[in-house]
């Protein structure tokens, strides 16, 4: 009786969980203009919309070049300054560590206002590298925790070995630092790259019309005529983040196992 | 005699208000196998680090090879280190691991593999060259490591606890590779470890290190035989260590009166002082129980425990001066808790320990 | 490190320090600070009209005002080219009075319109009244005001100077932070009703059946947030999932209301927040020996008991600080309210981003977003200082 409670529970969570993902993926695939079950035929329709019409082609363009800028801007500035932390060797380490977190924890709606005021006062308002600014202060923790993990996972000792067989410092850092280190910073940008995809707060803010990423396509759509490009759009952000996700778990699973012992 | 190759000239090293080397004197020859003993935060890996580069000492001089190395950072030192857990480089093959010292000195291609072929083949590991350090045993790794920091032949090796993480078996294997090769290559090795039977195996010396301080230094049997103070004594093996003060003392024997009458008959050495305080430490296997002449210390006493151990019988015996550990080969079925016997001991197995 | 190396490995340090903490303080700290003094500055009328302002400090306030300050605000009139910052000055000033708009329509006209001195009094009859100067002095006080942050908390300065409350109708920002602290309430209360269950279900098991719980939690968290918003509106849509399944099975005749009302915003972001309720609570759940609960049994505690005295009060921790995780997220979330809420369900976010967005009074937005801001950080320090105590790994 206890037993079957919580197996019927645990089915009860699993499928809320599950079921939002599972029913929007196929309505990308409807012929109807209408987003519901059932679905009268099966066409690729909306797929099509999705790259010829001009708004959604030119946001999916938008993204990609977003996410590409952020991605790069927030991993070399995350990478360095988690490299930078590492050891605590400075005064306020401790500090830095944790202000870094805070893009997470501040609103976005509250950074958002912030950034319009500044960026129009800059200038950099309305364009390509205002919004890859925000997207990318957004994606910074995600790159300095994961990469500061990585170097925390590093054998101090290792370094040490590479030093006492003659490799002077700046070696030890090239040819054993940073080739541990890489699977940390490789899920870090990936992480940057998920996170300005599917940023739509800021990209309010502080983005003109010729910057519209997918995401607030994706808005503005769902607010204001949602049509099943929604769900098309939405069948492709899932199997990319599959996509993402598999690699990152592969990347991981890779430096797990060269970095296990005997 | 040469002057020796590795000097520690009044060597300390604090860290912030922490002394954890005090005025160290410490002398190491050419193709000599050293050992520093002592128990965790003694002070003995410190050295080790400081030998290696990767710590400067507070004041005094480190000298290898007549020169001064105080200042010297890790890669140009020249030496071979084989860290505890191996340190080996996860991301690359074997063979990448070995060659690495080789590389960083710029040696050509063809001669590197050569050497690391031989480097491997001498550690019986010339087949797993294309192997990643994770797809190898415990012993294999460290055997890698070895190859690793052997390599590219330099002056001095040093190790920290290499042999810590692997199983008795395999440990006692490595400790005779290790001195195999020791002998083989003329090898100078500085070996730190907490394992004193290790030390007492492997080395040519012992350093014993307490609290930042060499308590002794000496071959093997001189550290085990003739513990130079309480610490010693009871750091290495296991003794009985009997208080008491110095009474007479004649050519051969001196006597020493204990605290509740008895007396202890051992051999006068220089630096015996007639009513001085002395610790005797008695080796419990060089205790008997059956008495004969040339044994001229005996302690009637009753049999407190008495344990199983295979290969010998531990006693605790008790006697009106002294609890004494004995390890017996005895099998006496016939001794048992209770039992009223008498330890005895020759003069030679007593130690008038500093 | 030799002593050269330990100084080279901090100056190495610092600069891959600080490209990262200039970044930051660039594009992080300074839009906060941006917004921070955007809602307590009001220097529109000080810049703008300098020699009224000027001559307001010369008048006792009691005196007629049109001979000291009338003559100023003609020639600063005249003096301003800047049609938006006297458009600024003229909303601001009708703010304080209302009846200013065409007050200063008409003055401006006069002003313009001529040269030389210009008595205002013959422009219109109202600039007798004390009350509009009054205003002007006012305004050109100071450059800080706390007209905004009073104003987001439904309070404003009467004439006297004195705080009162603003009349119901004036404003309701009281109530969206109430609706806001009772929305996200409800949603962590969800959260720990499913999440915590959850949770003891996934550390109990283990093998495959785990593996599915934590994919089935942590999928989610890797879904795009506008995915799964857009997914709820397809499930709980008038023809959606839900109800055609309801009325299919004959529990309801017609569709019920689920999407653009209080259930459809709870339901959303139970879903979008569970993930940080169960894996705190999982990680501190799989920290605790598994033989505890055998060993208060072993002692004679029941089921019900031993879970009552040692497993809750070992897991407490992990239940606070998913609660706090999640209370701290809800008070936040803008885009899942906005798509799937009514005008009822708006959020404090929401009224931010109004502000900003469609009335450019970013004075407002920036004071409401203060109050939203403490809040977050006051949450966030409290999470900080208990998850740092020991470390529960998310």
């Amino acid at each position: 009786m206890f037993k079957a409670s919580r197996i019927i529970f645990g089915l009860l969570v699993v499928v809320f969980l599950m079921a939002p993902l599972l029913v929007i993926l196929p309505l990308g695939f409807t012929d109807s203009i209408f987003l519901n079950y059932p679905m009268p035929g099966f066409s690729l329709r909306w797929f099509r919309e999705l790259f010829t019409a001009d708004s959604w082609r030119r946001a999916i363009i938008n993204s990609l070049i977003v996410g590409t800028g952020t991605t790069i801007l927030a991993t070399v500035l995350g990478t360095l300054a988690a490299l930078g932390l590492r050891d605590r060797l400075l005064p306020f380490s401790g500090f830095f560590k944790t202000a870094f977190l805070l893009p997470m924890v501040v609103p976005a709606v509250v950074l958002g206002v912030g950034m319009q005021l500044l960026f129009v006062r800059l200038g950099v308002a309305y364009t390509y590298p205002g919004v890859i600014i925000a997207h990318t202060v957004l994606a910074i923790p995600f790159v300095v925790v994961n990469v500061s993990a990585a170097l925390d996972g590093i054998d101090r000792r290792v370094e040490r070995a590479a030093a006492s067989l003659g490799a002077p410092p700046a070696t030890v850092f090239w040819k054993v630092t940073l080739p541990l280190a890489i699977p940390g910073v490789l899920s870090g940008a990936v992480f940057a790259f998920a996170t300005s995809l599917d940023e739509v707060v800021l990209t309010l803010f502080v983005a003109g019309p010729n910057q519209r990423t997918l995401a607030r396509q994706m808005f503005s759509t769902i607010r204001e005529n949602i049509s099943p490009a929604i769900a098309s759009a939405a069948f492709l952000f899932i199997v990319g983040t599959i996509i993402l996700a598999l690699f990152t778990l592969y990347v991981r699973a890779k430096a797990q196992k060269s970095a296990r012992r005997g | 005699m040469s002057d020796p190759y590795i000097l520690f000239q009044n060597v300390s090293k604090s860290f912030g208000p922490l002394t954890v080397i005090k005025d160290l004197d410490l002398a190491i020859d050419k193709g000599e196998f050293v050992s520093l003993l002592g128990p965790s935060g003694s002070g003995k890996t410190t050295i080790l680090m400081m030998l290696a580069g990767f710590e400067n000492p507070t004041s005094g001089a480190v000298i290898v090879g007549g020169q001064h190395v105080e200042r010297l950072p890790p890669h140009k030192r020249n030496m071979g280190v084989v860290f505890q857990s191996y340190a080996l480089f996860p991301h690359m093959t074997v063979a990448e691991n070995v060659a690495f010292p080789l590389n960083m000195r710029g040696i050509a291609k063809a001669d590197s593999a050569a050497r690391v072929q031989r480097a491997l083949d001498m550690v019986q590991l010339g087949a797993y060259k294309e192997r990643k350090p994770s797809q190898l045993s415990g012993g294999q790794q460290q055997r890698v490591a070895l190859a690793r920091a052997l390599v590219f032949e330099p002056a001095v090796v040093l190790m920290d606890e290499p042999l810590g993480a692997l199983d008795k078996q395999l440990r006692e294997q490595m400790q005779l590779d290790i001195r195999e090769l020791h002998k083989r290559l003329g090898l100078t090795i500085v070996f730190v470890t907490h394992d004193q039977s290790e030390a007492l195996t492997m080395s040519d010396r012992i350093a014993v290190f307490n609290h930042g301080k060499i308590e002794q230094i000496g071959r093997p049997s001189e550290i085990y035989e003739r513990p130079g103070t309480r610490f010693v004594a009871e750091f290495i093996g296991e003794t009985n260590l009997v208080e008491g003060v110095i009474g007479t003392v004649a050519k051969d024997r001196t006597t020493i009166a204990l605290k509740h009458g008895g007396k202890l008959v051992v051999e006068t050495r220089p630096g015996l002082v007639e009513g001085a305080p002395a610790s005797v430490s008695i080796r419990p296997e060089r205790i008997h129980f059956d008495h004969t002449a040339e044994r001229e210390n005996d302690f009637p006493g009753t049999v407190l425990d008495r344990v199983y151990h295979g290969d010998h019988v531990r006693v605790v015996l008790d006697t009106p001066d002294h609890r004494f550990i004995i390890k017996s080969d005895h099998r006496m079925g016939v001794l048992d808790e209770g039992d009223k016997v008498s330890a005895s001991f020759t003069p030679n197995a007593c130690w008038v320990v500093g | 490190m030799s002593a050269g190396g330990k100084y080279r490995r901090h100056v190495a340090a610092a600069l891959m320090l600080m490209p990262l903490v200039i970044f930051l303080g660039l594009f992080f700290v300074w839009p906060i600070v941006s917004m921070l003094s955007e809602a307590v500055s009001d220097p529109v009328v000080v810049k703008t009209l300098p020699s009224t302002t000027e001559a307001a400090r010369r008048w006792d306030h009691a005196s007629p005002a049109v001979p000291i300050m009338g003559q100023a605000l003609v020639d600063d009139i005249r003096a301003t080219t800047d049609d938006q910052a006297m458009g600024d000055v003229v909303r601001r000033l009708n703010s304080a009075k209302s009846g200013f708009r065409t007050l200063m329509m008409k003055t401006l006209s006069a002003a313009r319109g001529s040269t030389g001195p210009l008595d205002l009094t013959t422009v219109d009859p109202r600039w007798q009244d004390n009350g509009y100067w009054e205003a002007i002095a006012a305004a050109s006080g100071s450059r800080y005001t706390d007209r905004n942050l009073l104003a987001a908390l439904d309070y404003t300065r009467n004439p006297q100077g004195q705080i009162e409350a603003l009349p119901p109708s004036a404003s309701n920002n009281a109530d969206i932070f109430k609706r806001t602290f009772v929305i996200s309430g409800l949603v962590t209360l969800m959260c720990i009703a499913i999440g915590y269950p959850f949770a003891m279900l996934a550390a109990s098991v283990t093998g495959w059946k785990r593996q599915l719980l934590l994919g089935a939690v942590l999928l989610p968290l890797w879904t795009s947030l506008l995915v799964r918003t857009a997914a709820w509106i397809i499930l709980l849509q008038d023809q959606g999932l839900i109800n055609s399944l309801l009325q299919a099975l004959h529990l309801t005749s017609g569709p019920l209301p689920l999407l653009f009302n209080r259930m459809g915003v709870v339901i959303a972001m139970t879903h979008v927040l569970l993930p940080f309720m169960v894996l705190p609570i999982f990680s501190v759940l799989i920290g605790i020996p598994g033989n505890l609960m055998p060993a208060a049994q072993s002692l004679g505690a029941s089921k019900l008991r031993a879970f009552w005295h040692v497993l809750l009060p070992l897991s407490l921790r992990g239940v606070a600080s998913g609660a706090l995780l999640v209370f701290m997220s809800a008070i936040g979330y803008y885009i899942t309210p906005a798509l799937v809420g009514g005008p009822r369900d708006q959020m404090i976010s929401a009224v931010i981003a109004f502000y900003s967005l469609n009335t450019a009074n970013w004075g407002m937005a920036g004071a409401l977003g203060i109050i939203l801001l403490a809040a977050t950080l006051a949450l966030y320090a409290v999470y900080h200082r208990l998850t740092n105590d020991r470390p529960v790994k998310v």
